[in-house]
């Protein structure tokens, strides 16, 4: 069963096209979410409206703290649109100017309230001035670099390292999810779209998504014709497989159903999309596959139904470029790792949730305009696989016979079976085929187990031509927020064997500790407070272990296992990140 | 104004490195003011056509059964 949120927003200056959307989804016999900017609550016909679709379709009404216009309010503002980015005493003097005038209005508070991005301090303010909040849509999965350089480097949202679906937001930073009661702040967010999982990790998240105006502004529609609206929404609904219920949102602003800058085509295409997109919702709802809701109905339900702290997964498979690669994303309120299947199995970014990172934005704080939570590892920013120099910020599986090396990041496996549970998840990857310059192969069997705590088992199974392989594990992290290095001062890397603890401080000269039949390499990051620990699994005898420090032109570190095949062929590592 | 006018255009140079431009036109030559692209609409329109090339799913309809066996 898929849960669904249509959100509107009110435009004074497009009002004739909010009607229309309204009346659109109403004709379909489904209900949104509404929500009034401060400015429209001086408008009596807006409110009137609004209370007609309240009663009339069961629609809520909430706020939209998007855009901050309006009596009094000018003079704060200056013309900034988003609440995350101002100061706190700025964030609550508007805040508390909305609310006011919300309830002066309606004689009570919204239990559903909108902006693209909530900080922790925009939350707790929220929270104090309305304890009833519930529902808040919080932060755009994965718009951040991309959207600001898609934007010519003029839309500053950065909120990556989020989870995709609906969760309950840490007070210390909204967009990792609460591991109890204590860790949480209150209300559910929702993303501001379901995205794809694909696409929005390979590139800008704003065109692929529950959006059809978006997918124009991508260019992946032909006219009118646009299969790609309704396959992602089916992709959303096969994530039922695996989590046992799916939530997906559309969230149309007036802006993008008339003459716009984003598209090359009239608003009549833009209409036509989104009409069959709500008319699909229907097709599912009538065949008992849907349920729409009110963002604040969604909240209760999920509260009531959602254990705090369960894990999810999505199993992405890209559909638009016809590659069907595989990503894995896995989130609990430790980790969040993408596996990249086509990479052999890399992990292609980690969040450590577990380093419990507190983070607000504004003028006042440290982090300014970035509210993303900052990554250990992101093949996409940070080079990844390598092209011409060096490599970058991924994991992988180096093979090494005769001198001759392959890295599994060459050879493409497909995620053959996913469970999960509130224990967490197990992924078994697809054999990936290894051929060696001399002719002898080996098949190499990949299983990912991902368990809350931070720890992640990896198991590599290895026929065919094994022997005299020898098989390491690469982990190669870096700390950040953006495609920019960030001072890796402080970090501190350390090999143990049976006899001791080798240490060093890192200080880019690219120096390495090593030791044989080593218990763990470690790495201490304190951008991230976290330290990283490879270590073998029971029963696994590593030969070897390094840890290195890079230099300015590669500034990662890294940390190996290496493991005999003539000792065995099968070889089980822990990675386990606490704080 | 014509319909016609309204339609804006983005530069098909910088929209194939993922980057939103707007063109502007002058004596039907349209021209971007980040990258030296400038060509007709017939050209630019072209041009679109050359970025979705790559879409080869753009117009496939990938089911939920579909999906599960892709
Ligand atoms: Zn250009």
């Amino acid at each position: 069963m898929m849960k669904l949120n249509i959100f509107h927003r009110t435009d004074p200056g497009r009002y004739e096209i909010f009607k229309q959307q309204q009346d659109l989804v109403h004709s379909l016999g489904m209900k949104t979410s509404i929500f009034l900017h401060y400015f429209d609550l001086f408008q009596d016909h807006i409110v009137a409206d609004a209370l007609a679709y309240q009663e009339e379709f069961g629609d809520e009404i909430g706020l939209a703290l998007n855009r901050l216009e309006g009596p009094g309010m000018d003079d704060i503002s200056r013309g900034l649109e988003h609440i995350w980015l101002f100061d706190e005493e700025q964030k609550r003097q508007l805040m508390e100017m909305a609310l006011s005038k919300f309830k002066a209005v309606f004689g009570r508070m919204p239990t559903a309230v909108t902006s693209y991005h909530f900080d922790s301090s925009a939350l707790r303010i929220l929270k104090e001035i309305v304890p009833e909040v519930e529902g808040l849509v919080g932060g755009c999965f994965e718009e951040g670099v991309r959207v600001f350089h898609g934007c010519n480097h003029s839309w500053y949202l950065f909120n990556e390292g989020m989870p995709w679906g609906p969760w309950f937001p840490a007070k210390g930073h909204t967009l990792r999810p609460a591991a109890d009661e204590q860790d949480w702040s209150g209300v559910v967010a929702v993303p501001h779209l379901a995205r794809d999982m694909s696409l929005s990790y390979e590139g800008r998240n704003d065109f692929w998504a529950s959006h059809p105006p978006n997918v124009i502004r991508g260019m992946g529609n032909d006219a009118s014709f646009c299969p790609y609206d309704l396959n992602l929404i089916d992709q959303y609904r096969m994530q039922a497989d695996f989590n046992g219920h799916t939530y997906y949102n559309t969230f149309v602003g007036t802006q993008w159903l008339t003459w716009n800058h984003n598209s090359e085509y009239p608003p009549e295409v833009s209409w036509d999309l989104y009409t069959k997109q709500l008319t699909y919702f229907k097709e599912l709802k009538d065949q008992g596959e849907l349920d729409d809701l009110t963002l604040t109905e969604y909240a209760l339900w999920h509260k009531e139904n959602r254990p705090m702290a369960e894990p999810e997964v999505y199993l992405a498979k890209e559909m638009l470029y016809q590659s069907h690669k595989h990503y894995f994303w896995h989130i609990d309120p430790d980790l969040r790792v993408l596996i990249d299947a086509n990479q052999g199995g890399s992990i292609g970014d980690l969040r450590a949730y577990i380093g419990r990172v507190e983070k607000a934005t504004g003028p006042d704080t440290p982090s300014r305009e970035n509210g993303a939570y900052p990554y250990l590892i992101q093949s996409q920013y940070r080079t990844g696989y390598p092209n011409h120099s060096f490599d970058g910020s991924r994991t992988t599986l180096k093979l090494v016979k005769n001198g001759q090396e392959v890295d599994l990041c060459t050879t493409p496996t497909k995620v053959e079976s996913i469970e999960r549970s509130s224990a967490g998840s197990r992924v078994v990857l697809s054999p990936a085929q290894i051929v060696f310059p001399d002719g002898g192969t080996v098949e190499v069997v990949t299983t990912y187990a991902i368990e809350p705590g931070g720890k992640i088992t990896l198991t590599r199974s290895l026929s065919g031509d094994t022997e005299d392989i020898l098989a390491t594990e690469y982990f190669k992290g870096a700390p950040g927020c953006t495609e920019y290095p960030i001072d890796l001062h402080g970090i501190q890397l350390q090999v143990t064997d049976a006899e001791a603890t080798q240490e060093m401080d890192y200080l880019y000269r690219r120096r390495r500790l090593e030791a044989e039949r080593p218990e763990c390499v470690v790495a201490i990051v304190p951008q991230v407070n976290s330290r990283v620990m490879m270590a073998p699994a029971k029963g696994a005898q590593p030969a070897s272990g390094l840890a290195r420090e890079g230099n300015l032109f590669e500034p990662y570190f890294v940390l190996e296992l290496t493991y005999d095949t003539n000792t065995s062929t099968e070889f089980s590592t822990c990675l386990i990140i606490t704080a | 104004m014509s319909d016609h006018h309204r339609v804006t255009k983005r530069c098909p140079v910088c929209f194939s490195r993922d980057i939103d431009v707007l063109l502007t036109s002058r004596d039907g030559i349209w021209a971007c003011v980040k990258c030296s692209f400038n060509g007709t609409e017939a050209e630019i329109r072209g041009m679109y056509r050359d970025i979705q090339k790559k879409y080869h799913g753009m117009i496939e309809r990938y089911t939920l059964d579909d999906q599960r066996k892709l």
